[in-house]
């Protein structure tokens, strides 16, 4: 019984701490979840997606791909823009010789570029491994752009990129219904014919865990979906994945279209591999919005169309990581988990310095858990995370010093509570024995038994307060000791305590023999007491004891005591009256300090505190404060003593 | 156990872990009342839900006691169970046993709200001492050792009633009246005062008369 009170005594404690820390910080996650729900984080997010793919560790050119681009120097060489359709015929040919797996042509050749129009026509259905591009997704003006005539739809794929709100290609769209059929992208037929040409037994498949992501063999292309990651609400139609680039400055072979035709390009180069054609010069205008690689170049739509076919490629035979991202729940623990190591952080290490130093810590532990996720594939929101723990971090250092503060002036006014409370002791006990010797010396009626059981009595009152000051300054017990050392919890229901109170002070008769022959009319009912802080019990005790002794001490020919604790008319009254000799013989000084403390106590109770005259004779000792309604009081008071007591 | 055939037989549930003393007790509780229903508990527990089911008209318990068989015995269990039969049952009669009657203490304002029969016994008594105090109990009366009462302690209502009984000189039916109170509760206030002023049932005394001469002794009345 007794460990469950300290325990539960303990957890308000703790719970009264955390409240200063946690509560805030609770809600600085909620904030920003908030904030991140409804897209506020989004270009964060994505410029920290940017940034650390920018800044894995190059990978090697990838072998399987290269890019023949159509530069500035071809086109000045050519003379003339589009290339015509001959100059094309003889790159393709001059490519074929060398047997590639396939040959993509990312150029618009809707229409005859003369000189070679048949030539061209020719070539394209000459070889059954040459694609063609198309514009499949209307744009903003309703233009589509059609495929070469020439050739057959499965050989046509799109080229149509969507970007992001902020203009930046981080998805690739690989397949797309349309309103006649469903079409592939490029990458997506030059992955799959050359995946096919590696092993034939590679086909484009329906997934198992996902029947509407694409699979090859044993691997599924994970899809995109609309909230994955950092990204709220994005257009996830059709086909699509997150783009993870291959980082490095040279991530494919790139010749030009005169190194082909110069024969400059070595054989292995293009022979079993994926070539793409596509322009490379700014002035044609096919430059593209990427920062998930280096981009001090410009990014030419050829290149990411690499990028594409090249991560699918290498996902299917040589494992190289699929970007993908945790489920919502995942990704909302993983922030509040941040969050609460933030608020872990300022509670634990107290000291301002150490809370910054754990800060740095825990923020470099967090970039670099993300930075490593990255490489291995997985988005994580480090954004949300990073500030939800930084903000509590720091918050709760900026609280710490504020607590600092508080601390200094709860233990300033504990040193003033223990002064008054040993104040109060001394004036109860020992100053009234030695006030009783005083007036049997002055009576001339002291003998020296008596005198000798005074003084022994009144050692062991003072080696009684010697001893609960001790106790107050290793530990506020919470405890109340009574004049013969009995320990009352304080915890008790106030009416028992009283009760307890109150046999104990009117066994005292050695100090007050009146009370043995006194008639006492007692009356304990149980009151409200659930606001009272632990400090106040202690003071409404010691009011009951104060009373009852000053009653013994003034009133005289006292032959009856009342003493009550009830609850009437919406008030807690606690009450000793005695049939004495009444007020004006007792006013004397002693009263006064008694007075005084119980002023205060009634005030901070907000209640009233009175001492008039009994009727018919005798004195009323009466203290009354309000009974405690609103449970917005008593949660005010809950946590005002958990606080109040903490060490 | 033995039935008398017409009278109303007394019910009587005896609470105590030990089951020589408890044996002991209901061997005595059965020679003292041949009429009535003895029924035995060992636990808090088991003693609740026996005294819910049988309505007895007495309690005799002792306050060492466990909670639920297997557990250990303690006073405080007791305490707690007298508590509770204070409040549930504001008539009951119970009469306890005890080596330590301190715990018992926290209750007294309860236990002098309490209208049925109430005494508390030492184990250490002889067993004719023991049934005096539990028989006791069963009328309705009321004895409590010395160190359980400080001195003169009244509640007013039972000084209202010393007034009226012996200053005024009014029966029971009317002090009842005057005092808003049943018949019942002038005799329960009556057991009490007495037990305050320690005047007990004695061969050939008049006890309301012992009554007033001690309560004006001390000057309760004039």
């Amino acid at each position: 019984m007794k460990r469950t009170n300290t325990r539960w005594r303990k957890l308000q404690q703790e719970l009264a701490v955390w409240q200063i820390g946690a509560i805030p910080g609770l809600m600085v996650i909620g904030l920003i979840v908030f904030l991140r729900l409804l897209g506020f984080l989004q270009p964060l997010e994505w410029w920290a997606l940017d940034y650390f793919l920018r800044l894995r560790p190059s990978e090697a050119p990838d072998e399987q791909i290269l890019i023949v681009g159509i530069d500035e120097k071809d086109i000045q060489a050519v003379g003339t823009y589009p290339i015509p359709d001959a100059n094309l015929a003889a790159l393709v040919e001059k490519l074929q010789s060398y047997q590639p797996r396939a040959i993509g042509i990312d150029n618009v050749r809707d229409r005859a570029v003369p000189p070679g129009h048949d030539q061209f026509t020719q070539v394209l259905q000459k070889y059954d491994n040459l694609f063609g591009i198309e514009k499949a997704l209307p744009d903003a003006d309703g233009n589509l752009v059609n495929p070469p005539a020439a050739l057959p739809p499965e050989r046509v794929g799109f080229v149509d990129l969507i970007p992001d709100q902020d203009g930046i290609i981080r998805r690739a769209l690989v397949g797309a219904p349309t309103e006649s059929d469903y079409k592939f992208s490029l990458p997506m037929l030059l992955t799959e014919r050359y995946l096919n040409s590696e092993d034939p037994a590679i086909v484009m498949e329906n997934g198992i865990a996902d029947a509407e992501a694409f699979r090859f063999g044993s691997t599924e292309l994970t899809r995109f979906h609309r909230n994955d990651g950092g990204y709220v609400n994005a257009d996830d139609r059709g086909n699509q994945f997150l783009i993870n680039y291959r980082s490095g400055q040279h991530p494919f072979h790139t010749v030009t279209l005169s190194d082909v035709m110069q024969g400059k390009v070595p054989p292995d180069w293009i022979r079993d591999r994926l070539v793409l054609i596509g322009i490379r010069a700014v002035s044609a205008g096919d430059t593209e919005q990427v920062r998930g690689v280096d981009y001090a170049k410009p990014i030419y739509g050829v290149e990411v169309h690499a990028h594409v076919a090249s991560q699918m490629i290498n996902a299917v035979l040589h494992h190289r990581p699929w970007l993908t991202v945790w489920s919502d729940p995942w990704e909302y623990l993983w922030i509040i988990g941040w969050g609460i190591l933030g608020i872990s952080l300022g509670r634990f290490l107290v000291v301002p310095w150490k809370v910054l130093l754990g800060l740095g810590l825990a923020s470099v532990m967090l970039i670099g858990v993300s930075f490593t996720a990255i490489t291995a594939g997985v988005w994580l929101a480090v954004v949300p995370a990073f500030l939800v723990l930084v903000f509590n971090g720091t918050g709760l250092t900026a609280a710490l010093f504020y607590r600092h503060q508080q601390d200094l002036q709860a233990r300033l006014s504990d040193r003033q509570l223990l002064i008054d409370t040993t104040y109060t002791e001394i004036h109860n006990h020992p100053v009234q024995t030695l006030a009783r010797i005083l007036q049997r010396v002055r009576e001339g009626n002291l003998s020296p038994q008596s005198f000798y059981a005074d003084l022994e009595r009144l050692e062991q009152q003072l080696r009684s307060i010697e001893e609960s000051v001790r106790q107050k300054v290793t530990l506020m017990d919470d405890q109340l000791t009574l004049h013969d050392g009995k320990k009352l919890d304080l915890h008790r229901p106030i009416h028992e305590l009283l009760h307890e109170v109150y046999r104990n002070t009117l066994s005292r008769t050695q100090d007050y023999p009146g009370f043995a022959t006194l008639v006492k009319i007692p009356n304990f009912e149980a009151i409200e007491n659930r606001r009272l802080t632990v400090q106040q019990r202690e003071a409404i005790c010691r009011f009951m004891e104060e009373a009852i002794c000053n009653a013994g001490k003034h009133a005289e020919r006292m032959t009856r005591l009342e003493v009550s604790c009830k609850t009437a008319d919406g008030k807690n009254w606690i009450r000793i009256a005695d049939n004495g000799c009444g007020i004006d013989a007792a006013g004397s000084n002693q009263s006064r300090y008694g007075t005084k403390q119980a002023e205060q106590l009634a005030h901070q109770l907000g209640g009233e505190f009175r001492r008039v005259a009994n009727s018919p004779k005798g004195t009323i000792c009466e203290l009354s404060y309000p009974v405690s309604r609103f449970w917005l009081d008593q949660l005010r008071q809950f946590f005002k003593s958990g606080y109040a007591s903490q060490p | 156990m033995k039935l008398a055939e017409s009278t109303p037989k007394q019910r009587i549930i005896a609470i105590d872990d030990h089951t020589m003393i408890l044996n002991g007790v209901a061997n005595l509780l059965q020679q003292k009342y041949a009429e009535a229903e003895v029924q035995v508990a060992q636990t808090r527990q088991a003693g609740l839900e026996l005294i819910a089911r049988f309505h007895p008209d007495l309690v005799v318990l002792d306050l060492a006691i466990p909670d639920r068989s297997g557990e250990k015995a303690s006073a405080e269990i007791g305490v707690a169970l007298v508590e509770t039969l204070i409040r549930q049952y504001p008539t009951l009669n119970i009469a306890v046993l005890s080596a330590n009657t301190n715990p018992l203490i926290r209750l007294k304002p309860q236990i002098d709200n309490h209208e049925g029969g109430f005494t508390v016994s030492d184990k250490g008594w002889a067993s004719e001492e023991i049934v005096k105090k539990v028989n006791m109990a069963l009328e309705g009366g009321r004895y409590l050792p010395k160190d359980m009462k400080l001195g003169l302690e009244f509640k007013s209502e039972w000084l209202e009633l010393l007034r009226l009984a012996f200053q005024e000189g009014l029966t029971d039916k009317m002090i009842a009246k005057r005092m808003s109170v049943s018949e019942k509760t002038v005799q329960n206030y009556f057991h009490k005062v007495q037990d305050v002023l320690e005047v007990y049932p004695e061969e050939g005394q008049n006890l309301r008369i012992q009554t007033g001469n001690k309560a004006r002794e001390i000057g309760l009345i004039d």
